[in-house]
C-alpha cells in the first residue's frame, strides 16, 4: 500500500508537466481531461488508500515511504519521504476530493478563457504542492510544498495578468505570506539547532525531552511557526492579502480557501502540536489570534458588497475559528471544522462563480437579486452552503463542527469565558451576514439581465458539495446527543485528546445558547434586509454608523495602516537613495578596470621593439629580485 | 640500451616515424585525405603502443630520457590534443589557399618535440625538445604565408624565441658551471649537498625561467601571445595553446620536482610574482578585447598564471592539481578553437566578436558548445574548469600562499566578465547571418562535430564527476615515484 503513496502528488505534477510543456498544442477537451483527470485519479487513489488505512491500521499509525535521499551533509540528512497518518489523510482527502470537484467545475467555468492550459497547469501544480506539504515526513520537504503553494497562489491570483490590479493583488499575497514564511524558516532553523533533526516524528519524540515546558526558547519556536501559519492562513495581522486575492478566477478562490493554501497554517499548527503543547503561552496566543481574527473579519464581512469579498472575509473568520480551536487544545475540533468548512466554502465560491458568470461578471450583491427562480440549482446549492456557514442547527455540517469549537472555547483546558464569548459573537455575525448575502442575492427583484445558466460540468460539483455540506457533519456528534465520534476516533490517533476543565456548566446549555444566537443572527438579517428594509436606510443617515460601516468595509483600515507604517517610510528611504550610492562603488570598480585595460593595452602595440624591451625588463626584474631576496 | 628501454621508447619512435611516413606519402603524391587519415591512424598507434608498453614503465634511458607515468600522462594528453587538432585541421586547410600536406610533417615534428620535453631528464634533451617544438612552430605559424598577419606573427615568434633560447642556453651553462652536470638528478644531488643554493645556480635558473616564461606566455614575456594567436591559423593557435604549453610546463614541473625548487624561497618568490602579474595582466587585457582569438590568448596568459599557483606547493597534491587543470584547460581550449575553425570563412577566420552576435539563433549547437567552453574557462561549476580551479586553489591554500590565492580569486571575477560578455553576445537577438557555405567535406564536418560533442561531454563529465579521472591521474603519477 505504501508504494502507491508517491502517486498522489506525482499525478498532479504529471498533469502540470504535460500541460505546461505541451499545453499549447492540445485541444481544450484534452487539456480539461488531463487537468481534471489527474486530480480525479489522485482523489480515487486517496480514497482507496484511506479505506485501506482504516481497515488495516498500521503499527506506527502511518504509511511511510522514502523515495530518495535528497541531501546528506555532515549530520544533516534530508530524504524525500512521504508519510500519511490520520491527520494527513483528512487533509489529503479534502485536497484531492474537493480539488477534483473544483477542477471539474473549472473545465466548464474557464472554457472561454484563452489560457486554458496555463490555468490547469497552475491548478495542478497548486494541488501537487499542497499534497507535498501535507504528506511531507520532514519539515524541509514540508517547506518545499509550502513555498510551492505560495508560488502557485501568486500565479493564479494574478492569472488575468493584463489587469494591473490583479497583478498587484498577486504581489500583495506573495509579499505578505512571505513575512510568515520567513518567520517559519527561522523557526525551522531554531528547531534544527536544538534538535539536530527536522524529521516530524523525530521532533515529536525528542521535543518533550529536550525542551523544558514553557521555556522562552520553545515559545519563540512555536510563535515563529505560528507566524508562518498566520501568513498562509490569513490571520490578523497578516490577513490583508486574502480579500484582494479575489482577483483570481472563482475556482482559484475556491481552491485557495477550501482545499489548499489557507488551511496550510492549520495543518502546520496541528502537525507541530508537540511543540505547541510545550508552550502554553504560544497556545494562548494562537487562540487569541484566532478569536481576534474571527471577530475582525466577521465585522468586515457584514458590510461588504462584493459577493466574493464577503466570502473571503468569511473564510478568514472561519479559519480564525480553527485557530481558536487549536489554541485551546481542541485539536480534533479544529481539524473537523477544516473538514466541513472545505465543503461548504468550496461550494459557496463555486456557486458564487456561477452567479457571477450568469450575470456577466457582476460582483456587487446589490446589483443581483431575484435569482431564486432563475437559477434554481445554484440557489438550492448555495442555500445548503450558506446554511452550513451559518451553522444552522442539526441539519448542516457547519453546526456540528462549530458547536464543538464553541463548547471547547470555554471548557477546554486552554479555554476561557472570554474566548467563548467572542466565538459566540462571531457565530451571530456569521449567521447575520450569511442571511444578508442570501436574501440580497436570491430574493427581491431581478436587477441585472441573467445570462445562460451554468452547464452540467459546473452544476454537478455544486450538487455533490451541497450534499456533503449537509451530511459531512454527521460523522461526529456532540457528546450529549449521539455517541457518534467517527472523526475524532480517527484523528485522535495522531492528535492529543482534549483535556477539559472542571466545573464548567453542562454542554447542553452552551448548545442551546449557540442555537439561539445563531437563529437570532439569521432573524436579524431577515429583519434588516427583508422584512423591514427601512431600518438600514435610516441608519445610513447617521454619520457615526456610516463611519463604522466604512471602517469595517475597508477591513479595519489595515491596508492604510500598513501603508503609513511600512510602505511610505520605505518609499521615502529609497527615494533618498535615488542615485544609488552603493552602486557608485561598483561603477567605480568597473571604470577603474576599464582604465587599467587601456593602460595595459598600450603594451600590445604590435611593435617588436616593445616586445623585446618587455622581455629585457623581465630579465632585469628577475635579476634585481635576487638582490633583494 | 636494453630491450625494455627500447620498448619504453616505442611510442616516441612511432611518433617520430609519423613525420617520415607523411614525407613519403607526399613523395608518392598522395592527397590530403590520405595524409589526414594516415596521420590520425599514426596518432592512434602512438596511443596504442603507449598502452602496450605500460608494464615496462618506468624506464630511465641514461642519460637523457626517463619514461615514467608522469611522462606518459603528459604525452598522452599531448597526443590526444594533436588528434583533435589534426581532425580540425582537415576542414580548415582543405578550404585554404595553401597546400596543406607539409603542414602535417611540421605538426608531428613539433609534437615530437613536446613529447620529448615531457620525458626529458637532462638539459640536452630539454633543449633539443624545445627547439624541435619551436622551429616547427615558426613555420606553422606563418603557414598561410600570403596573409600579412601570419608572416608577421611567425617572425615575431621566431625573433623572441631565438632571444629567449639564448638565455635558456646561458642559464643552463651557468648551472652546469655550478653543478658540474646537466643531469637533473645530478644537479639535485649537488644542490642537496651544498649548504645554500649558490648565486650562480639562482642566476642560471632565473635565465632559464625567461625561456620557459616565454613559451608559457607569462608576464612580462607574454606580449607575443596575442599577435601570434591572431596571426596563426586557428588549428596552429590551438596547438600552441595546448601541446606546446603542456610540454614546456611538464618539463618545468619535472625539473622543479627533481630539484625540490619549492624549498627555495627566492625562486618561489620569483614564480609567485610572475604568476600574479600573469593573472592580473591576462585578465585585464582581455576585458575589452573584440577579437576572440586575441581574447583567448589573453585568457591563456591568465590561465597559466593560475596554473603556477598549483606549481607553488611542489607536493603531489600540487602536481595532481596541475595535471587536472591542464587536462581541463586543453579540452576547453580545443572546443573554443574548434568552434572558431568550424565558423571560419574561406578567406577570413571567424575572429571578430561581432560575427558571433546572435549565433545561438543561427547555429544553436555551435553556440551552446562555445558557451559551455567559455563557462569552463570562467570556472563555473558543473564544468571541468571549475574543478580544475578548485584544485589549484586548494593546492595554493594548503601551501598558504595567500597573496597569489587572493589574486587568483579576484582576477577570476574579472575574467568572468569577458567570458560572459561573449556568451551574452551569442544570445543577442540581432543576428548577423554567417554565410551558409556549401559543405565540401560532409564526413569531416560530421567528424569535427562529433569531436566537439565528445569534448563537451568530457568537459561536463569531468566537471560533474571528477572522481572518474582523478584516481587515474594519481595512478599515473605514482608510476616511477
Amino acid at each position: 500500500m505504501q508504494e502507491i503513496l508517491f502517486l498522489i502528488p506525482a499525478l498532479p505534477l504529471m498533469g502540470f508537466l504535460i500541460l505546461s510543456l505541451a499545453g499549447r498544442h492540445l485541444s481544450k477537451q484534452v487539456i480539461a481531461v488531463v487537468g481534471a483527470g489527474v486530480v480525479c485519479i489522485a482523489a480515487i487513489t486517496t480514497i482507496w488508500l484511506g479505506i485501506n488505512f482504516l481497515q488495516t491500521p498500521q503499527e506506527n499509525g502511518a504509511y511511510t515511504v522514502t523515495l530518495w535521499r535528497w541531501m546528506n551533509v555532515a549530520n544533516f540528512s534530508c530524504s524525500f519521504s512521504l508519510r500519511v497518518d490520520a491527520l494527513s489523510l483528512v487533509f489529503l482527502f479534502v485536497i484531492t476530493f474537493v480539488g477534483a470537484l473544483i477542477h471539474i467545475y473549472s473545465a466548464g467555468f474557464m472554457k472561454q478563457d484563452r489560457d486554458y492550459a496555463r490555468f490547469f497547469a497552475s491548478m495542478n501544480l497548486f494541488v501537487c504542492a499542497m499534497l507535498i506539504l501535507v504528506m511531507a515526513d520532514n519539515l524541509v520537504l514540508l517547506y518545499l510544498g509550502w513555498e510551492g503553494v505560495g508560488l502557485c497562489s501568486y500565479l493564479l491570483i494574478g492569472f488575468w495578468y493584463e489587469t494591473t490590479a490583479n497583478v498587484q493583488a498577486a504581489n500583495k499575497a506573495f509579499y505578505i505570506t512571505r513575512i510568515g514564511d520567513t518567520a517559519m524558516a527561522i523557526g525551522l532553523f531554531l528547531l534544527f539547532r536544538e534538535l539536530g533533526t527536522l524529521d516530524i516524528p523525530a521532533i515529536q519524540n525528542a521535543a518533550p525531552e529536550h525542551f523544558t515546558k514553557s521555556s522562552p526558547l520553545i515559545t519563540s519556536i512555536a510563535l515563529l511557526l505560528l507566524a508562518g501559519g498566520m501568513g498562509k492562513s490569513a490571520q490578523v495581522p497578516l490577513q490583508t492579502w486574502l480579500p484582494d486575492a479575489m482577483a483570481g478566477p472563482s475556482p482559484v478562490s475556491a481552491l485557495i480557501h477550501a482545499a489548499t493554501m489557507v488551511t496550510a497554517g492549520v495543518y502546520l499548527v496541528a502537525r507541530m502540536h508537540a511543540v505547541f503543547q510545550l508552550s502554553p503561552l504560544a497556545m494562548n496566543i494562537t487562540a487569541t489570534v484566532g478569536a481576534v481574527t474571527l471577530l475582525i473579519a466577521g465585522c468586515s464581512a457584514m458590510v461588504q458588497t462584493d459577493i466574493k469579498r464577503i466570502l473571503a472575509y468569511s473564510t478568514i473568520s472561519q479559519v480564525g475559528y480553527m485557530f481558536l480551536a487549536l489554541g485551546v487544545g481542541a485539536w480534533s475540533a479544529g481539524v473537523f471544522h477544516f473538514f466541513t468548512h472545505a465543503f461548504f466554502k468550496a461550494l459557496l465560491f463555486l456557486a458564487a462563480g456561477a452567479v457571477i458568470e450568469s450575470l456577466h461578471h457582476e460582483h456587487g450583491i446589490f446589483k443581483m437579486g431575484g435569482l431564486k427562480n432563475k437559477l434554481p440549482i445554484v440557489f438550492y446549492t448555495f442555500l445548503a452552503g450558506a446554511a452550513a456557514l451559518a451553522a444552522l442547527p442539526l441539519v448542516t455540517a457547519g453546526f456540528f463542527s462549530k458547536d464543538q469549537i464553541l463548547w471547547y472555547a470555554w471548557s477546554a483546558n486552554g479555554g476561557s469565558p472570554m474566548l467563548w464569548f467572542v466565538a459566540l459573537a462571531g457565530a451571530f455575525i456569521t449567521a447575520f451576514y450569511t442571511t444578508r448575502l442570501m436574501l440580497v442575492v436570491f430574493w427581491g427583484d431581478v436587477k441585472t439581465h441573467i445570462g445562460e445558466p451554468p452547464g452540467r460540468l459546473m452544476t454537478w460539483p455544486l450538487i455533490i458539495l451541497a450534499v456533503l455540506s449537509i451530511v459531512a457533519g454527521f460523522i461526529e456528534w456532540p457528546h450529549n446527543m449521539l455517541h457518534v465520534t467517527l472523526f475524532s476516533d480517527v484523528v485522535q490517533k495522531v492528535l492529543p485528546a482534549v483535556t477539559e476543565k472542571e466545573g464548567v456548566p453542562s454542554e447542553s446549555i452552551f448548545q442551546l445558547i449557540a442555537v439561539v444566537v445563531t437563529l437570532l443572527g439569521i432573524y436579524t438579517g431577515y429583519l434588516l434586509y427583508k422584512k423591514n428594509a427601512s431600518i438600514v436606510a435610516k441608519w445610513k443617515l447617521v454619520s457615526a454608523l456610516v463611519g463604522l460601516r466604512n471602517f469595517f468595509f475597508s477591513g479595519w483600515r489595515f491596508d492604510q495602516f500598513y501603508h503609513t507604517l511600512f510602505v511610505r517610510p520605505f518609499v521615502f528611504v529609497t527615494s533618498l537613495n535615488k542615485q544609488d550610492v552603493i552602486d557608485k562603488i561598483y561603477a567605480g570598480i568597473v571604470s577603474m578596470f576599464q582604465w587599467l585595460n587601456g593602460i595595459f593595452s598600450v603594451s600590445q602595440n604590435g611593435s617588436m621593439r616593445t616586445y623585446v624591451i618587455s622581455v629585457l625588463i623581465g630579465i632585469i626584474f628577475i635579476l634585481a629580485l635576487q638582490f633583494f631576496l | 640500451m636494453n630491450h625494455q628501454q627500447l620498448m619504453a621508447l616505442l611510442p616516441f619512435m612511432v611518433l617520430a616515424t609519423a613525420s617520415i611516413v607523411i614525407i613519403l606519402l607526399i613523395a608518392f603524391r598522395q592527397g590530403h585525405t590520405v595524409i589526414q587519415v594516415t596521420g590520425f591512424l599514426m596518432m592512434c598507434l602512438v596511443i596504442f603502443t603507449m598502452w602496450y608498453v605500460r608494464d615496462v614503465l618506468p624506464q630511465t634511458i641514461m642519460p637523457l630520457l626517463i619514461v615514467d607515468g608522469y611522462g606518459a600522462l603528459f604525452t598522452g594528453l599531448i597526443i590526444f590534443c594533436v588528434l583533435v587538432v589534426g581532425l580540425f585541421s582537415y576542414i580548415y586547410f582543405e578550404e585554404r589557399e595553401e597546400n596543406p600536406r607539409e603542414y602535417y610533417i611540421l605538426i608531428f615534428l613539433s609534437t615530437l618535440g613536446a613529447a620529448i620535453l615531457t620525458i626529458s631528464r637532462h638539459f640536452i634533451s630539454f633543449f633539443i625538445g624545445l627547439e624541435l617544438l619551436s622551429v616547427s612552430l615558426y613555420a606553422l605559424i606563418a603557414y598561410l604565408r600570403t596573409r600579412n598577419n601570419a608572416v608577421e606573427a611567425g617572425v615575431k615568434y621566431l625573433l623572441l624565441a631565438a632571444l629567449t633560447s639564448a638565455f635558456l642556453l646561458f642559464g643552463m651553462a651557468l648551472i652546469y658551471m655550478d653543478a658540474g652536470s646537466m643531469d637533473f638528478s645530478a644537479i639535485a644531488q649537488k644542490l642537496h649537498t651544498a649548504e645554500q643554493s649558490s648565486p650562480l645556480f639562482l642566476l642560471g635558473f632565473s635565465l632559464m625561467m625567461i625561456a620557459v616564461g616565454f613559451k608559457l606566455a607569462l608576464v612580462p614575456f607574454h606580449l607575443w601571445a596575442a599577435d601570434v594567436y591572431q596571426g596563426a591559423p586557428p588549428p596552429v593557435a590551438s596547438f600552441i595553446a595546448t601541446v606546446s604549453k603542456i610540454g614546456v610546463f611538464a618539463v618545468l614541473l619535472r625539473f622543479a620536482q627533481e630539484l625540490h625548487l619549492q624549498n627555495n624561497h627566492s625562486i618561489m618568490t620569483i614564480i609567485s610574482v610572475i604568476a600574479m602579474f600573469s593573472m592580473i595582466s591576462g585578465n585585464i587585457l582581455a576585458l575589452r578585447q573584440q577579437n576572440i582569438k586575441r581574447l583567448l590568448a589573453y585568457s591563456s596568459i591568465a590561465h597559466f598564471g593560475y596554473l603556477l599557483v598549483a606549481f607553488l606547493p611542489g607536493n603531489s597534491a600540487g602536481v595532481e592539481a596541475a595535471a587536472f587543470y591542464l587536462i581541463a584547460y586543453a579540452v576547453t581550449i580545443l572546443i573554443a578553437f574548434g568552434v572558431i575553425i568550424l565558423l571560419s570563412a574561406k578567406d577570413k577566420d571567424a575572429e571578430r566578436l561581432s560575427l558571433y552576435r546572435g549565433l545561438f539563433w543561427e547555429k544553436p549547437f555551435v553556440a551552446i558548445v562555445l558557451a559551455v567552453a567559455l563557462l569552463s574557462l570562467a570556472g563555473i561549476p558543473l564544468t571541468a574548469g571549475f574543478i580544475g580551479k578548485f584544485y589549484v586553489l586548494m593546492a595554493g591554500v594548503q601551501q598558504q600562499a595567500w597573496l597569489p590565492v587572493i589574486v587568483l580569486v579576484v582576477t577570476s571575477v574579472i575574467g568572468l566578465y569577458y567570458y560572459l560578455r561573449i556568451i551574452s553576445t551569442l544570445f543577442a537577438d540581432v543576428s548577423v547571418a554567417i554565410q551558409k557555405e556549401k559543405r565540401l567535406h560532409p564526413f569531416f564536418y560530421a567528424a569535427s562535430y562529433a569531436a566537439l560533442v565528445v569534448l563537451v561531454l568530457l568537459l561536463l563529465g569531468f566537471g560533474v564527476m571528477p572522481a572518474i579521472i582523478i584516481p587515474g591521474i594519481k595512478q599515473f603519477l605514482l608510476i616511477g615515484n
